[in-house]
C-alpha cells in the first residue's frame, strides 16, 4: 500500500515535470535579460544607439534652461495667472535655492541624471565590447561613438558642476553606485583621453551614417575642451584639421542652416546635431512649444507651427529672447530676422501684447506639440569662430580675422572692426544665439558674474521691458545667487555618502 | 482491524441495494418512524438532522419540527443533531413514533474550525484563528465578501478606499505591510490559493471563512503566508437533507449629503474672484463684476455626476447530501448600478460542488464555479486632471453643465484675463460617453481523489485549476474626455486589452491520525506544485473618423507605444508537514514546516523554509479549576513561526534589457537597447518571524466569550527597490533590506446578553497595531515620498512636511518671524522654523520638514449587535478607526488661492487684511503663486485632518414566517440600510476610510497611505430582501 503511494507520488512528479529546478527556472519571455545580451555585433549597435537617446531629453528639455535662459540671451515671459513656475524662474533669475552646496532644482537634477545615463550606457559598451569578436571597422566605429558620447556627457557635467563622480566601469551592484567626487582636473583629463581616442576610431562625416558622431565632431568637442582650458595651440591644431578635411562648409544663406521638421538635417554645415523625428514613435521634440510666450491661442500658435490641430498653450513661456540679445545684432545682420520673430498674444496680461520668440527653430510641422527639427550642437561656423579665437589668443590676429570674417560675410556684414577679442565674443553671441553657448562663453571668459549682475540690475530697473506685466516685478531674491557652477542636485546628494 | 474493515466493506455493498429496494416500493418491509423534534420549550425545531446511526439513511425535520423516516427492520439507533443543541441518540426498538426533545448545547467551542490543510476542534486550536460564518454576514448588500467582513474580525483592518462597485477593498491583517511587495492576505478557496482575487466569488457561495493571523496558523502556506491567510469554504449539503433556498434583495443607493465637500457656489465663486482682483488692485473682469447675476445659476458639477442607483441580487441554492452524493448548487445574479453615472457592475455566477463516496476507502469530488462579470466604471478616481470626481469638484460653478438648448456643453473656457488657465471638458459627458469596460470570465475548479488505505491514513490528491480572462475595452470618443485642459473635439482613442490567466495546482497530501491512551496524534505530509501564467495583449488606436465605430481598424492611427504584449509567469514547488498532538484534549501542541522553491527567487536563493510551533493549555479542564465554576472555559495559547512574502514580482531578480530605446539618425529609426535594471541572484522572499500569545475564555456557561491575543513580529529582508544615486545609470537596485517590527493587541468579546424570547448577542472587537522601522538599507536611514517619510526609529510611512503655525497676522509678525525668502508676505502661511536657521526651507535633508502625522490608526474596532424577539430579528454592525490622519490632497487645487479652480467654502474666511484676518486656515490671495504657492504646494499640517470615524455599516430588521405549507419550510423578509451613517469630524471628503496612492519619488502604495483624492464616494444603500426555504 505504502509502495503504491510512493509510486503515485513519483508518477505525478514525473508526469507534471515539476520536481526539479527546471520547473522553477522561468526567465522573462517578453524582455531580454543581460545574460543573453551583449553577445553579438548587432547588440552593441543597438546599445550605442540607445546611448544617444538621453541627448533628446537633454536638448529638448534641459540644456536651454541651464545655459541659454541662465544667461542674458533669454528670459521667461511672466504669466502671473500661473503658478508652480519657480523651477524655471529660479534658473533665469539666478535665484537657485541652495543649501550645503546642493540644490533642489529639478532641472539641475535631471540634466545631471541624463548625462549619467549616457555615461552608464557607454560604460556598458566599452567594458564588454572587446570580449566579443566582430569586424574591426564596426567595433572601432561603435567604440568611437561610445567614447565621444561619454566625453560629451562628462564635458557637460564638468562645465555645469566642476567636481563630479567619475564612473568609467558599469555599476553591477549597490555598493558601486556612489563614487566620490573627482576633481575638475581629473574629469577633464578623462574627457581629453576619451575624445582623443574617439578621433582615431571614428570615420569622417562622409563615411559615417548621417547624425552619428564623426571624427570631425570628436575634434570639435576636444577643441572646445582645449578652448575652455585656454590650450589655444592644441585647439588650433584640431580645428585646422577640421577645416582641412573639406567635410564641412558654410551654407550661403543663414536661414537655411537649421533643419526643418523633416529635412535639411545633418547638412553640410552641421558637425553634430541631436536627432529628432516627428511622429508617434516618441522620437520627436517639442522644444518650440516650450519656447512660446503664453497664454497663446490656437489661432495665434498656428501661424508659427502650421499644424493641422493647433491647441492653445497656457502656463508661462520660457526662453524668450531678451532686449539685450536683440540689441546685440548689428544693423543689417541677416541673422537677426532669422533668429528672432514676433507674435501678438491677444490674451496677454501686458499692455504691449507683442512678444519676441526664437524663430530659428520655428519650422512648420504636421501635429501639435510634435516636431522633428534637429538641435544644432556644433556647426561649422562655430569651428571657424573657435579657430579665430584660438589664433587671436596666440597673437595671430591677422589669420584669426579671416576666419571671423567668413562668418560675418555670410551674415551680410563687413569685416570686423575694433578689438578683435571682443568682436569674436560678440560674433559668437549672435551667430550662435539660442544654441546654448552664451552661458558657457561667459563663464570660460571670466565675464559671467559681472555680465549677469548688470543684466539683473537692468531687469529689476525695468521689469516691463523683460516681459513682466504691468504691476508685477521680479521676485525679491532674483539675482541673489550668481555663481559660475551649479550646486549638485539635492536628490543625488541624499543618496550619495560623498556629497 | 481486518474484520472491521471487511464488515464496513460489506455494509457499503448492502446499502445501495437497500436503497434500491426502498425506491422500488418495498415499503412494507420497513418500519416507518414519525415524530417531532422540539426544544425544551416544546417548539418544533426545523432542519434537524435525524439519522440512523452508522448509515447515511437520514432526513431532516420540516418547518414544524416533524420528520418521517423508513428504517429497514425497525432496529438501530436514531442520531438527532442540530447546530447549537446537544446531539441525542434514541434506540428505535420497532417504535413507529418517536418524539425527541433536544437540549441546547452551549459549548459553541466544540465548533470545528477550518485551518490550513485540514480542520480542528475550535477548542483544540493553538493558533490565532478567527472564523466568520456565512450566516452572520448574509444580509449585507454588497458585491464583495471582504466588504461584508468590515468590523467583524479583530486584528483585521478592512478599508473601503473607493466606492466603486466591485473594487477598492484593502485588507490588512495585523497591520502587515511590505515596503513594496504586496500586502494583501492570501485567499484560499476550498484549499486552492487563488491568484485572481476574490472579487469574482459570489459571497452566497460561502459557507464559512477562517482568518489565520499568527505564524503557527499560516506557516503551512510558507512564502505566501506573511500577510495572513483567509480560508474560504464553500457550501456543502447537510447530511441527510435536501434544501432549496431562494434569496433575493433589491434596493437603492444614494450618496448622502453629509460628508460631501462644501464648495463655493456660483455667486460665492464670482464674489471671490471679484474680491481677488480688487485686492490685487487690478480691473475686475466683466464676468465677475456682478456676482449676483449667478443667483439661481449654480452648476454643481460633482452632484451632476451622481445619481440614485438600484442594486439587486438573486441567489438560488440547492444542497443535498443523500446516499453517497453530497451536492451543492449555487446560482447567483448580482446587479449593481453605480451612484456615478454610467457605472454598472454585474455578476453572473454558478457553483456546483459534488462529493461522491465511492466506497469506504475512496471518495472523489469536483467543484466547478464559473462566473462572468461585466463592469463599466467611468474614470472617477485619481489626482487632478485624471479623476472626473476630483475634476468636477474644482470646476468653476459658473461654467454651464447644460447649454441654452438643454444640451450638455462640450467644454468650457473663459478668457485668460479671468484667471482661467485650463479648458474644462464636460464631466457628465466624460462619465456617460467614455467606455471603460471589463468583461471577466472566471472558472475556479477543484477535483480530488481521496483514498483511505487503512483506517487512520488518508491520502488525498487534488488538481485545482483557475482560469481567468478579462477583456478590457476603453473608448474615448472625440466629444468627451476625463482629462482637464483637453479641448473638444479631442482625438478619439480606443484601447483593447486582453488578459488571460491560467493557474494550476496539484497537491498530494497524506494524513495519519492515531489515538491511544488519550494521546492524540495527527501527522500531515505532502508536496505541491503550482504554476501561473498570464498572457496579455493590448492594442491602442486613435484618431477616429466616426465615434460610432470604435474598432481598431476604424482608427486612422495605431498607437505604437500603446500596442504591446506581455507574459507573466511563476512556479512554486513545496514540501509541507505538520504534527498535531494533544493529551486529553487539554495539552495541545502543533508544529509545522514548509519549504517553498519559487521561480521568483534568485538562482542563489531558490528555496525558503518556514517552520512554526505552537502550544495550548486548556486550563479549565484541570481539576483545580473546578472551583471557578463561573469560568467554564479557559485556554492559553502561544506560538512562534516564520513566514514569507513572495510578492516581489516575477522577474525582479533579472537584469532586464529594454530594447525599445530607439534613436533616429536623419529620418531613419534605429533600434536601441540598454540595461535598465541590475540583476540580483540573491533576491528572495520577505521574512516575518512572529510570536503570539493568546487566551480564550468562556464565562457563565459561555454567556461571555472572550479572546485576547498579543503579537510581536519582525519583518526582515523587505523587498525594496533601493534608490541608488543615478550617477550609476540606474535609479534603483532591487534588494532584500531592512527590518520592521510590528506588535499589537487584539480583543474580541461575544456576549449573550439576554436569552429566552428576547435574544440579544453582542460581538465586539478592538485592535491596536503598532510598528517601527528598525533598519533600512545600509547607509540609508530614511526614504522620502512626496508627502511621506519612512525613517529608522519611526513608524513607517509617516506624513512629512512643514508645521503650520498660522498666518503672518501683521507686518510686525512677519518682521519678527522666520520666513520664506522672497515669498512670505503679511497674510501668507506661517511655518515653523524647525531647523532654527532663521528661514523656512522645503527640500533636502536639512530643511524645516518634520514628521507631522500618521496615516495609521491608533486602534480599530467593530461592534455587532443581534437581537431577536419572536419572529423579528434585528442587527446593527459598526466599525471604526481612531487617531489616524488623512492628507486632504484635493486642497492643493480646491484651495488654490489664485482662483484658478473652484474652491472649498472655507476660503470665504481667508486672510484679507490685519484687521480682517479670517479664520486662520487660508491666507492672503495677494501676491500670486509666489506667495500663495507656499500654502498650496508645500506639504504641511495645513493639509492634514484627523480622520477618526465610526461608521454604522449595516442595520437590518427581519421578520420570519414558519412553514406556510408543505413546500415552504420557512421564509424571512428583511430591510437593511448599508453604510447607514458615518460619525466623524473629518471634513476633507465623504469617505474617511479612503486612501489613494500617488506616484512620486520614493512612493510606494504602502509608503504613501492616507491620501484623500476625493475618490468615488461610498453610497448609502437601502434594501428589501427575502429568503425562502423550500
Amino acid at each position: 500500500m505504502k509502495k503504491s503511494y510512493i509510486i503515485t507520488l513519483l508518477l505525478s512528479c514525473g508526469l507534471l515535470g515539476s520536481c526539479g529546478d527546471d520547473f522553477l527556472s522561468i526567465v522573462p519571455e517578453t524582455q531580454l535579460s543581460s545574460a543573453t545580451f551583449f553577445t553579438k555585433e548587432a547588440d552593441f549597435q543597438q546599445a550605442v544607439n540607445a546611448a544617444y537617446v538621453p541627448l533628446r531629453t537633454i536638448f529638448n528639455d534641459r540644456s536651454w534652461l541651464l545655459s541659454e535662459m541662465h544667461s542674458d540671451n533669454t528670459y521667461y515671459a511672466r504669466n502671473p495667472a500661473f503658478g508652480a513656475t519657480e523651477q524655471q524662474e529660479d534658473l533665469a533669475d539666478f535665484a537657485l535655492p541652495e543649501a550645503n552646496g546642493v540644490t533642489s532644482n529639478t532641472h539641475v537634477l535631471n540634466q545631471y541624471r541624463q548625462d549619467y545615463l549616457i555615461i552608464a550606457r557607454t560604460n556598458q559598451i566599452l567594458s564588454t565590447i572587446d570580449k566579443i569578436e566582430f569586424s574591426a571597422d564596426s567595433k572601432n566605429n561603435i567604440r568611437g561613438q561610445a567614447l565621444f558620447l561619454r566625453a560629451f556627457a562628462y564635458f557637460e557635467l564638468a562645465r555645469y558642476f566642476g567636481k563630479v563622480p567619475l564612473h568609467l566601469e558599469p555599476v553591477t551592484n549597490r555598493s558601486e553606485a556612489a563614487l566620490p567626487l573627482s576633481s575638475e582636473e581629473d574629469v577633464y583629463a578623462q574627457i581629453i583621453k576619451d575624445a582623443s581616442e574617439a578621433i582615431t576610431l571614428l570615420p569622417v562625416k562622409s563615411k559615417q551614417q548621417a547624425g552619428r558622431a564623426t571624427s570631425g565632431a570628436a575634434r570639435t568637442l576636444l577643441a572646445n575642451v582645449y578652448i575652455v582650458q585656454k590650450k589655444w595651440a592644441e585647439a588650433e591644431k584640431l580645428l585646422k584639421e577640421i577645416v582641412a578635411s573639406n567635410e564641412y562648409s558654410l551654407i550661403p544663406d543663414y536661414a537655411n542652416v537649421f533643419s526643418t521638421s523633416t529635412g535639411n538635417k545633418n547638412n553640410q554645415e552641421s558637425v553634430f546635431e541631436v536627432q529628432f523625428l516627428e511622429g508617434s514613435a516618441g522620437l520627436n521634440g517639442n522644444f518650440l512649444y516650450q519656447f512660446m510666450p503664453r497664454n497663446i491661442l490656437a489661432n495665434e500658435l498656428v501661424t508659427i507651427t502650421g499644424t493641422t490641430n493647433p491647441q492653445p498653450l497656457s502656463g508661462e513661456g520660457n526662453n524668450i529672447p531678451t532686449p539685450d540679445i536683440i540689441a546685440a545684432y548689428e544693423p543689417n545682420d541677416a541673422r537677426k530676422d532669422v533668429s528672432v520673430g514676433y507674435i501678438t498674444l491677444s490674451s496677454s496680461a501686458r499692455q504691449n501684447k507683442v512678444y519676441p520668440y526664437i524663430k530659428k527653430y520655428a519650422k512648420p510641422h504636421a501635429l501639435h506639440d510634435n516636431h522633428g527639427m534637429n538641435w544644432p550642437v556644433y556647426r561649422y561656423s562655430e569651428v571657424l569662430l573657435f579657430l579665430a579665437e584660438a589664433l587671436n589668443e596666440q597673437g595671430k590676429a591677422g589669420e584669426a580675422a579671416t576666419f571671423l570674417n567668413q562668418v560675418r560675410k555670410r551674415a551680410g556684414l563687413g569685416d570686423a572692426s575694433g578689438d578683435l577679442r571682443e568682436a569674436i565674443y560678440k560674433e559668437r553671441r549672435v551667430e550662435l544665439a539660442f544654441e546654448n553657448k552664451r552661458w558657457f562663453d561667459l563663464v570660460r571668459t571670466g565675464r559671467a558674474i559681472a555680465t549677469i549682475t548688470a543684466y539683473g540690475n537692468r531687469i529689476k530697473a525695468n521689469p516691463q521691458a523683460y516681459y513682466y506685466p504691468e504691476g508685477t516685478a521680479p521676485r525679491s531674491h532674483a539675482f541673489s545667487n550668481i555663481k559660475v557652477f551649479y550646486p549638485l542636485p539635492a536628490d543625488e546628494a541624499a543618496l550619495s555618502p560623498h556629497f | 482491524m481486518k474484520n472491521k474493515l471487511l464488515q464496513k466493506t460489506r455494509y457499503w455493498y448492502i446499502l445501495p441495494l437497500l436503497l434500491l429496494l426502498l425506491s422500488t416500493g418495498a415499503r412494507a418491509q420497513n418500519t416507518s418512524i414519525k415524530g417531532k423534534v422540539t426544544d425544551e420549550q416544546g417548539s418544533g425545531l426545523p432542519g434537524v438532522t435525524v439519522l440512523v446511526k452508522g448509515t447515511t439513511n437520514g432526513t431532516a425535520t420540516d418547518a414544524t419540527g416533524a420528520y418521517s423516516l423508513n428504517v429497514p427492520g425497525g432496529t438501530g439507533t436514531l442520531v438527532v443533531s442540530f447546530v447549537g443543541y446537544q446531539t441525542k441518540e434514541v434506540a428505535i426498538n420497532n417504535q413507529s413514533s418517536i418524539n425527541i426533545t433536544l437540549a441546547p448545547d452551549a459549548k459553541a467551542l466544540e465548533e470545528v474550525v477550518v485551518v490550513g490543510y485540514g480542520s480542528q476542534l475550535k477548542k483544540e486550536v493553538t493558533g490565532a484563528v478567527q472564523t466568520v460564518s456565512a450566516k452572520e454576514i448574509k444580509d449585507i448588500p454588497v458585491s464583495q465578501v471582504t466588504q461584508k467582513l468590515q468590523g467583524r474580525v479583530a486584528g483585521v483592518q478592512i478599508n473601503q478606499a473607493t466606492g466603486k462597485p466591485g473594487q477598492g477593498m484593502s485588507v490588512r491583517i495585523r497591520g502587515q505591510l511590505s515596503v513594496s511587495g504586496g500586502s494583501d492576505p492570501l485567499y484560499v478557496v476550498d484549499g486552492f490559493p487563488i491568484t485572481g482575487g476574490i472579487g469574482a466569488l459570489n459571497p452566497d457561495e460561502i459557507e464559512d471563512i477562517s482568518i489565520l493571523k499568527d505564524a503557527a496558523s499560516t506557516a503551512l502556506y510558507g512564502s505566501r503566508a506573511a500577510n495572513g491567510v483567509v480560508l474560504i469554504t464553500t457550501k456543502r449539503g447537510k447530511i441527510g437533507q435536501t434544501n432549496v433556498s431562494v434569496s433575493a434583495y433589491g434596493g437603492i443607493q444614494q450618496v448622502p449629503e453629509k460628508g460631501r465637500i462644501d464648495m463655493l457656489d456660483a455667486v460665492e465663486f464670482a464674489t471671490f474672484k471679484k474680491e481677488y482682483y480688487e485686492a490685487e488692485g487690478k480691473p475686475v473682469p466683466d464676468v465677475f463684476q456682478n456676482p449676483s447675476q449667478y443667483e439661481g445659476k449654480n452648476n454643481d458639477w460633482y452632484d451632476a455626476l451622481l445619481r440614485t442607483a438600484p442594486i439587486q441580487s438573486y441567489n438560488l441554492t440547492v444542497t443535498s447530501n443523500k446516499d453517497r452524493v453530497n451536492t451543492a448548487l449555487v446560482l447567483g445574479v448580482f446587479d449593481q448600478q453605480g451612484v456615478v453615472l454610467n457605472n454598472k457592475y454585474q455578476r453572473f455566477s454558478g457553483r456546483l460542488n459534488t462529493d461522491y463516496t465511492v466506497s469506504d476507502k475512496v471518495k472523489v469530488g469536483l467543484n466547478i464555479a464559473p462566473s462572468y462579470i461585466f463592469d463599466n466604471t467611468p474614470r472617477t478616481d485619481g489626482d487632478r486632471g485624471t479623476g472626473i470626481l476630483f475634476n468636477a469638484l474644482h470646476t468653476w460653478p459658473i461654467m454651464p453643465i447644460y447649454d441654452e438648448n438643454g444640451e450638455l456643453t462640450k467644454f468650457n473656457t473663459f478668457p485668460a484675463n479671468t484667471g482661467n488657465i485650463y479648458n474644462y471638458p464636460n464631466w457628465v459627458r466624460a462619465a456617460e460617453e467614455l467606455v471603460n469596460e471589463n468583461k471577466i470570465t472566471n472558472l475556479l475548479s477543484n477535483a480530488y481523489l481521496e483514498y483511505r488505505p487503512i483506517k487512520d491514513l488518508v491520502l488525498k490528491s487534488t488538481i485545482n485549476i483557475e482560469l481567468y480572462n478579462n477583456k478590457f475595452f476603453f473608448f474615448n470618443p472625440s466629444t468627451a474626455t476625463s482629462s482637464i485642459n483637453v479641448a473638444i473635439p479631442t482625438t478619439a482613442v480606443s484601447i483593447r486589452e486582453n488578459f488571460s490567466n491560467t493557474t494550476w495546482l496539484n497537491e498530494n497530501l497524506a494524513t495519519y491520525s492515531k489515538s491511544f491512551n488519550e494521546h492524540n496524534f495527527e501527522l500531515l505530509g505532502g508536496f505541491t506544485n503550482q504554476r501561473f501564467r498570464m498572457d496579455r495583449t493590448r492594442i491602442q488606436a486613435d484618431t477616429y473618423a466616426d465615434d460610432r465605430l470604435p474598432t481598431i481598424q476604424g482608427g486612422l492611427n495605431i498607437n505604437r507605444g500603446g500596442t504591446t504584449s506581455g507574459v507573466e509567469e511563476w512556479a512554486l514547488t513545496s514540501l509541507l508537514s505538520r504534527l498535531t498532538y494533544n493529551y486529553k484534549g487539554k495539552y495541545l501542541f502543533t508544529a509545522s514546516i514548509r519549504s517553498d522553491g519559487s521561480s521568483r527567487f534568485g538562482s542563489e536563493n531558490r528555496w525558503g523554509t518556514f517552520p512554526s510551533a505552537s502550544i495550548g493549555w486548556v486550563v479549565s479542564d484541570e481539576g483545580f479549576m473546578q472551583n471557578f465554576s463561573k469560568l467554564n472555559f479557559a485556554k492559553l495559547r502561544a506560538s512562534y513561526g516564520v513566514t514569507g512574502n513572495n510578492n516581489i514580482g516575477n522577474y525582479t531578480q533579472y537584469a532586464l534589457v529594454n530594447n525599445t530605446i530607439n534613436a533616429a539618425f536623419g529620418n531613419t529609426v534605429v533600434p536601441g537597447a540598454a540595461v535598465t535594471s541590475l540583476a540580483n541572484s540573491n533576491l528572495g522572499w520577505e521574512t516575518t518571524k512572529q510570536f503570539d500569545v493568546g487566551m480564550d475564555l468562556g464565562l457563565f456557561d459561555d454567556r461571555i466569550q472572550f479572546m485576547y491575543d498579543y503579537y510581536n513580529k519582525t519583518t526582515t529582508n523587505l523587498l525594496y527597490s533601493v534608490q541608488v544615486p543615478q550617477e550609476a545609470g540606474f535609479g534603483n537596485f532591487n534588494d532584500n533590506i531592512g527590518e520592521i517590527n510590528f506588535w499589537g493587541h487584539e480583543f474580541a468579546v461575544t456576549t449573550r446578553n439576554t436569552e429566552g424570547k428576547l435574544k440579544w448577542t453582542t460581538n465586539a472587537n478592538i485592535s491596536f497595531n503598532r510598528n517601527k522601522v528598525v533598519a533600512l538599507a545600509e547607509g540609508i536611514n530614511r526614504v522620502y515620498g512626496t508627502y511621506h517619510i519612512t525613517k529608522v526609529g519611526e513608524p513607517f510611512g509617516q506624513f512629512y512636511g512643514l508645521v503650520k503655525e498660522g498666518l503672518y497676522m501683521n507686518q510686525a509678525d512677519l518682521d519678527n518671524s522666520p520666513k520664506v525668502p522672497g515669498r512670505s508676505t503679511v497674510g501668507s502661511i506661517k511655518l515653523r522654523d524647525v531647523n532654527g536657521d532663521g528661514i523656512i526651507t522645503n527640500g533636502g535633508d536639512n530643511d524645516d520638514r518634520t514628521i507631522i502625522g500618521n496615516p495609521f490608526p491608533d486602534f480599530t474596532y467593530g461592534i455587532t449587535n443581534n437581537l431577536s424577539y419572536g419572529k423579528f430579528d434585528f442587527s446593527i454592525v459598526g466599525s471604526g478607526a481612531h487617531g489616524n490622519e488623512l492628507l486632504v490632497r484635493h486642497l492643493y487645487s480646491t484651495a488654490n488661492l489664485d482662483g484658478v479652480f473652484n474652491m472649498v467654502d472655507g476660503v470665504k474666511y481667508r486672510f484679507r487684511s490685519p484687521e480682517n484676518p479670517g479664520k486662520g486656515k487660508f491666507g492672503t490671495t495677494v501676491g500670486g503663486g509666489n506667495v500663495t504657492g507656499i500654502e498650496r504646494d508645500w506639504m504641511s499640517t495645513h493639509f492634514l485632518e484627523d480622520a477618526s470615524y465610526f461608521t454604522i455599516k449595516n442595520i437590518t430588521l427581519g421578520y420570519s414566517v414558519g412553514a406556510v405549507n408543505k413546500f415552504f419550510k420557512s421564509a424571512r423578509i428583511y430591510g437593511s440600510v448599508q453604510q447607514a451613517y458615518v460619525f466623524t469630524k473629518y471634513t476633507g471628503g465623504p469617505n474617511p476610510e479612503t486612501s489613494g496612492n500617488t506616484a512620486g519619488n520614493g512612493d510606494g502604495g504602502n509608503l504613501s497611505q492616507g491620501i484623500d483624492l476625493s475618490n468615488y464616494p461610498v453610497p448609502r444603500t437601502f434594501t428589501l430582501g427575502v429568503n425562502v426555504n423550500f
